[in-house]
């Protein structure tokens, strides 16, 4: 048999070096050491960790999830051990990789941000923040600094003056043009973009005619949202200069490739993490093995090669 | 304890009872020996319908020369339940596992009590089963109290009975065994039973749980029961699943199902949270 030469599959976010270019979505991959019993997180382009708040997050009561057609609801609300628990508890174990560290933040008053920031500044082996103002899961805050351009833009400024590593800004698809968004926290100083977050959603218990979740409604995620995600990322792309991760319903090489062709620079796997822990290695492989099939050296070639 | 992912073949799956399906897989030498209340997470290999996996607690598990067989008793209540029912010899399972912390019988006392509700008979058989072969409890150191709706949801007793010579059947319906919910049977029981000297074991569904928490409270016993929760990913990720537990403090916390429990103390539940 032919040896075939591996092709180059490593990315660059801006300032942000990456082995290949699968993440993983924050909120579907735990702190990281949930799956290092499945796959060797070395393999990983990067993680990206649980939304990480000042404090400890209860989050919401149960029930918090709804499988629908192609995908599932959640409405978890950021439930989380607070970002000095993560510095403490966590990250000591994620430093034992080679694999990118990006600590999602959020916060529900600028000044949270603000703190979250410092702290992971300070921390060693957080290589980027991601800023989430997406979460369509938490009363103040999330959501609502992600659907006004002013707001979004502000929440990136004091993100950006707190820290010297690279800012994502993860973008809520729950507003009327995704791209005024995009573009405010780009003039405001993000260094990449990430998107979509889920999109609300609903679900009713016909028995009892009550939601099926607690919080009434949640984020729809899974393959049921890939083709939104996908025209998204493909509008966000055409409008700003800086990189842009794509996130949606990513199941397989070719759903990953999709986002790579119409411009992504990397993708982030999210829900599909949990029904397939070897899903990011798969997808991994799969990106390679596209390569190899079309002669294509470097995966780079391929981003933003759409052909409209 | 972390799962890893099998194929496993289905050997069997046959309905006991009505809706209640018997299922015999075969898996690999290296899954690893669950623990009684350990669950796993099954899809059909390779189909995205129903979406997420489904989690279904260990009735057995033997070791033979080059393969493990694993059955799995479960009763259909929705749709994913309903398409693994379809499941004939030969099909191919994805199958994430052992997963969660399964009963704790490291200090058990000598007398031990058990309950269940329905399909909840599965783990419960297992630990029986452990407890006698492993820990060498003798049968007249058990009491069982299996509870069903009626006589025609009844399933698992053929094995209960051999394991366990004390065995209190009841239904809601009195169809078989006495008349009534089995936390109503059980607590017309509960002052044979002294907190010193007994462990209890239960499994069912919700309300039955939090029914034994009444019938329980405000006394001493140690009461380990196995939770059930909708799942997505069994691996501790998703904080889907969570239940409202006490901490030491007395706290509100909100633990997983999957990798805190299934098993949790029935006195750290909080069943009234807001």
């Amino acid at each position: 048999m032919k040896t075939k030469s591996s092709p180059d599959i490593a990315v660059k976010i801006g300032r942000l070096k990456l082995k290949n270019p699968v993440m993983t979505a924050s909120g579907t991959f735990g702190y990281g050491e949930e799956y290092a019993g499945y796959i060797d997180l070395d393999n990983l382009g990067a993680i990206v960790v649980k939304g990480l708040s000042l404090k400890p997050r209860l989050g919401n009561p149960p029930p918090r999830i709804m499988e629908t057609t192609g995908g599932m609801l959640n409405a978890v609300g950021l439930q989380n051990i607070g970002v000095d628990a993560f510095i403490d508890e966590k990250l000591p174990f994620l430093r034992q990789y080679s694999t990118a560290v990006v600590a999602n933040i959020y916060g529900e008053t600028y000044d949270e941000y603000k703190k979250v920031a410092q702290r992971l500044s300070a921390a060693k082996g957080v290589h980027a923040l991601e800023v989430n103002i997406s979460c369509p899961n938490v009363k103040n805050g999330g959501l609502s600094f992600g659907c006004d351009p002013e707001i979004a833009a502000r929440v990136t400024r004091v993100v950006k003056n707190e820290t010297s590593l690279p800012v994502i800004v993860k973008l809520t698809p729950n507003v009327t043009d995704i791209t005024a968004i995009a573009l405010a926290v780009e003039k405001a100083g993000a260094d990449a973009i990430s998107l979509i977050n889920t999109l609300t959603g609903m679900s009713v218990d016909l028995k009892t005619r009550k939601p099926h979740l607690k919080n009434i409604t949640g984020g729809l995620s899974g393959p049921a949202i890939k083709p939104v995600a996908l025209r998204m990322v493909w509008q966000v792309v055409q409008r700003v200069s800086v990189p842009v991760i794509g996130i949606g319903g990513i199941m397989t090489p070719e759903d990953a490739l999709e986002f790579l062709v119409v411009g992504a620079k990397a993708v982030q796997i999210g829900t599909a993490n949990f029904i397939n822990p070897l899903v990011t290695m798969e997808i991994v492989e799969g990106i390679k093995d596209y390569l190899i099939d079309g002669k294509i050296k470097d995966v780079n070639k391929i981003i933003g090669t759409f052909q409209p | 304890m972390a799962g890893h992912i099998y194929i496993g073949e289905v050997l069997e799956n046959e309905e006991i009872q009505e809706d209640c399906f018997l299922m015999k897989i075969r898996v690999a030498s290296s899954f690893e020996n669950p623990v009684p209340g350990q669950f796993v997470m099954i899809r059909i290999a390779g189909l995205h319908e129903p979406f997420l996996s489904r989690p279904i607690s260990i009735y057995s598990f033997t070791r033979h020369e080059i393969y493990c067989t694993m059955e799995l008793f479960y009763r259909v209540v929705g749709k994913g339940t309903q398409i693994l029912a379809g499941l004939i010899e030969g099909s191919q399972l994805e199958i994430n596992g052992p997963l969660g912390n399964g009963f704790d019988v490291s200090s058990v006392k000598k007398k031990v009590v058990f309950i269940s509700g329905g399909i909840g008979i599965a783990p419960l058989s297992m630990l029986i089963e452990t407890l006698r072969m492993r820990e060498n409890f003798s049968s007249s150191e058990m009491v069982m109290y299996p509870g069903f709706q009626s006589i025609s949801a009844v399933v698992g007793l053929e094995r209960m009975n051999k394991l366990c010579r004390d065995v209190h059947v009841c239904t809601d319906d009195g169809t078989i065994g006495e008349k009534g919910f089995v936390t109503q049977i059980f607590k017309k029981d509960l002052e044979i039973f002294k907190p010193e000297e007994t462990s209890m074991f239960a499994c069912g569904p919700r309300g039955m749980i939090k029914a034994l928490a009444n019938v329980l409270n405000p006394s001493n016993f140690n009461c380990q029961v196995s939770l059930e929760e909708r799942m997505a990913c069994g691996t501790g990720a998703c904080m889907g699943c969570v239940v409202a537990i006490k901490d030491e403090k007395g706290t509100l916390n909100y633990k997983r199902v999957c990798t805190d429990g299934p098993v949790f103390k029935l006195n750290d539940i909080i069943w009234d949270e807001t």
